[in-house]
């Protein structure tokens, strides 16, 4: 059997060498399945990477509090995307905010309060503009840099926003913008500070802060009708050993404030990092689907195309049997031909999907990701598909009837 | 004569072969009785329908039989799982058919080399073991040409080359002249006669009566039975054991050719 295995591969690669056409629009099938779903894979492991290496670079130990349970079930994210931040209201409050950061090892809180509305000054700022409220510990835990000026800290009035270099372009025309005046909600504002170009709006803030107005937590209130409609707690601890007693610690609180009640979340590390764009899981989500149906129907274009084979090769079937080959022989040599098409699919799939996955990430805010797991599951199911699909053709082949087969036309 | 003291090849006893079933029942084999000892050449006559093939194919476990016993070197074979039989296929039996059966796809070697490929010989030593076999037909020169570039008896020959790479002790032979001309039959012939002499049992099915001489046994069927059953003469096989096959066989066919009209007339 073991000199067997590779004349079953020079014999497949004969016969798919002397179809090479029809080769070619069957592997297609595999190519197209293989090939959308490396694109998912490498990108959304890179939308993911995205928001780990900014944990990861924060030290690691940072916990976020959101309000509503967290639901491990992916279809609701799919069915009522949305629901809970844009038009719930916030279950967090100040008291929340104030109880954590007496937590023992925590280190810094702070709150996320995002408003709508709009922000005017030389031209009016485009429509989405993230208006963030929040405490001056916002600056060290989510690792914003000034370009010019400050950051919010206590002492200054509260009549002051931190602005994102975007903004600063997009409102006045230019980066220095320190001294200027906007407008938020009609309200007058002055800018201290413009942030750093960051360049990441895939963050575990959910905001882009290039773009974004950062005011103080009261600012903020009194835009509100004077209530925190705090949507995130950011929260760090002194170490990252201390991070799960600190967890624990935030749970035990919350409930009790929260009257028994568990309408938040603590996440942490790789929860953090889970993509939490509802839109994206959708758009992953149909493509998948369309890699499985385009997979199913390579599959099924592999075992006709065996079928054909099989019965091309009826006699050729025949006179291999008469010279000794065994049952398991013959199955092999189709396995193998499937095996083959499906792999070479898999292979060129795989190729495709990344260099689609480079093209599309042109257009996106981060890279796709190569690593050996998407390698694999590539391979693997194109594997898995060349081999189910082509078992039943190679049995029927096993099982053909030498004489039968002798007695057919070449 | 050595021969007759040799221990029986193949045994067939009461062998039955059904193929239909009802009114469609049909006995391709019908109660065939054979006993065959080792290198003897047996030719098998008989007119359409007889089941000369089936028996072949029996012979050759292609096919099973319905009832009866085959027993061959003393082994039952309806005992044999498939494995074993293909087994046997591979190591015991050549065949050599009618439309010699090449794989149109595969070059000269390749075809010969097939056999040795089921029996588990590595791919270099296949190749030399059939370019060794191709050499002994003369078809040396010819080792990369596809079979549609060689005439009908090259091809033939590439056949039998191929069928006795696996240097099996029973040759099958389903008419192997029977898409020949005169001059390659007698050529493909010799080469037969040659491989008893070496000590092959080779069984072949005809329906030329002039080919009868080559063989040493002559069988003719009727419905699936064993019609008659007569022995050439042996000496003239052995004597001249030099390299003589044009003298043997036309001392054979002298012999032989009164005898078969006896029987054929009888």
């Amino acid at each position: 059997m073991r000199f067997l295995l590779l004349n079953h591969v020079q014999n497949a690669y004969q016969s798919l060498r002397s179809n090479r056409l029809r080769s070619y629009l069957t592997m297609l099938g595999v190519t197209i399945g293989v090939a959308s779903i490396t694109t998912i894979l490498a990108l959304s492991a890179g939308a993911s990477k995205v928001v780990s290496d900014q944990v990861d670079a924060l030290g690691g130990n940072i916990a976020v509090i959101r309000p509503g349970a967290s639901t491990t079930d992916p279809l609701s994210g799919l069915t009522q995307p949305k629901t809970q931040r844009d038009f719930a209201a916030s279950t967090l409050t100040e008291t929340d905010l104030t109880a954590v950061s007496r937590i023992a090892h925590v280190t810094q809180a702070a709150p996320l309060m995002i408003l709508g509305g709009s922000v005017r000054a030389d031209s009016t700022a485009p429509d989405n503009t993230p208006i963030v409220a929040s405490t001056p510990e916002l600056a060290t835990i989510s690792n914003l840099k000034v370009e010019s000026g400050q950051f919010l800290d206590t002492r200054v009035s509260p009549d002051t926003v931190v602005i994102g270099t975007q903004l600063s372009i997009d409102v006045f025309g230019t980066e220095q913008s320190i001294g200027k005046t906007l407008t938020v909600r009609g309200k007058s504002f002055t800018v201290i500070g413009v942030l750093k170009r960051m360049n990441d709006p895939i963050n575990y803030n959910q905001v882009d802060f290039d773009s974004a107005l950062i005011m103080s937590l009261e600012s903020g209130k009194l835009l509100n009708q004077g209530i925190a409609q705090i949507q995130q707690i950011n929260i760090r601890s002194d170490s990252i050993t201390n991070l799960d007693q600190i967890i624990i610690d935030i749970n035990k609180q919350l409930i009790a404030n929260h009257a028994g009640e568990h309408d938040f979340s603590v996440l942490s590390g790789e929860q953090i990092s889970r993509p939490t764009n509802q839109l994206f899981y959708a758009i992953a989500g149909v493509t998948a689907a369309v890699a499985a149906i385009s997979l199913l129907v390579g599959g099924i274009g592999i075992m006709n195309i065996m079928l054909v084979s099989v019965a091309e090769r009826t006699r050729e079937i025949g006179i291999r049997k008469a010279l000794g080959a065994t049952n398991s022989d013959i199955a092999s040599q189709f396995i193998i031909e499937s095996l083959a098409i499906g792999i070479g699919g898999g292979i060129g799939g795989y190729i495709i999907g990344y260099l689609l996955a480079f093209g599309i990430s042109t257009f996106l805010t981060f890279d796709p990701v190569i690593n050996w797991q998407i390698a694999v599951v590539a391979l693997g199911v194109s594997t898995i598909t060349g081999t189910f699909f082509g078992l039943y053709p190679a049995f029927r082949a096993a099982r053909k009837d030498p004489i039968d087969s002798l007695r057919e036309y070449n | 004569m050595a021969k007759i003291k040799t221990p029986p090849v193949i045994e067939l006893h009461n062998l039955k072969k059904r193929f239909g079933i009802g009114d469609a029942e049909h006995f391709a084999l019908d109660g065939m009785d054979l006993t065959i000892k080792k290198g003897e050449f047996i030719a098998i006559m008989g007119p359409s329908g007889c089941g000369k093939t089936t028996l072949l194919n029996i012979l050759g476990l292609l096919d099973h039989s319905t009832d009866g016993e085959y027993k061959l070197d003393g082994q039952e074979v309806s005992t044999l799982g498939p494995r074993r039989q293909a087994r046997i296929r591979s190591q015991q039996i050549g065949f050599i058919f009618q439309s010699f059966n090449l794989i149109s796809r595969l070059s000269v070697i390749e075809n010969v080399a097939l056999p040795l490929t089921y029996k588990g010989v590595s791919h270099t030593k296949r190749l030399e073991l059939a370019s060794d076999m191709l050499r002994t037909f003369h078809l040396g020169e010819r080792e990369y040409y596809m079979p549609y570039q060689l005439s009908g008896g090259q091809t033939q020959r590439v056949a039998i080359a191929r069928a006795l790479v696996n240097e099996p002790s029973i040759i099958l032979a389903d008419e192997p002249t029977g898409n020949l001309d005169s001059r390659s039959s007698h050529i493909i012939m010799e080469e037969l006669s040659d491989l008893h002499k070496r000590g092959n049992t080779i069984i072949m099915v005809t329906h030329n009566p002039r080919l009868t001489s080559y063989a040493s046994r002559v069988i003719t069927m009727l419905d699936g039975r064993v019609d008659t059953d007569t022995m050439v003469l042996p000496q003239l096989t052995t004597t001249p054991a030099k390299r003589p096959l044009g003298t043997t066989t036309k001392k054979k066919a002298k012999r032989k050719k009164p005898a078969k009209a006896k029987k054929v007339t009888s």
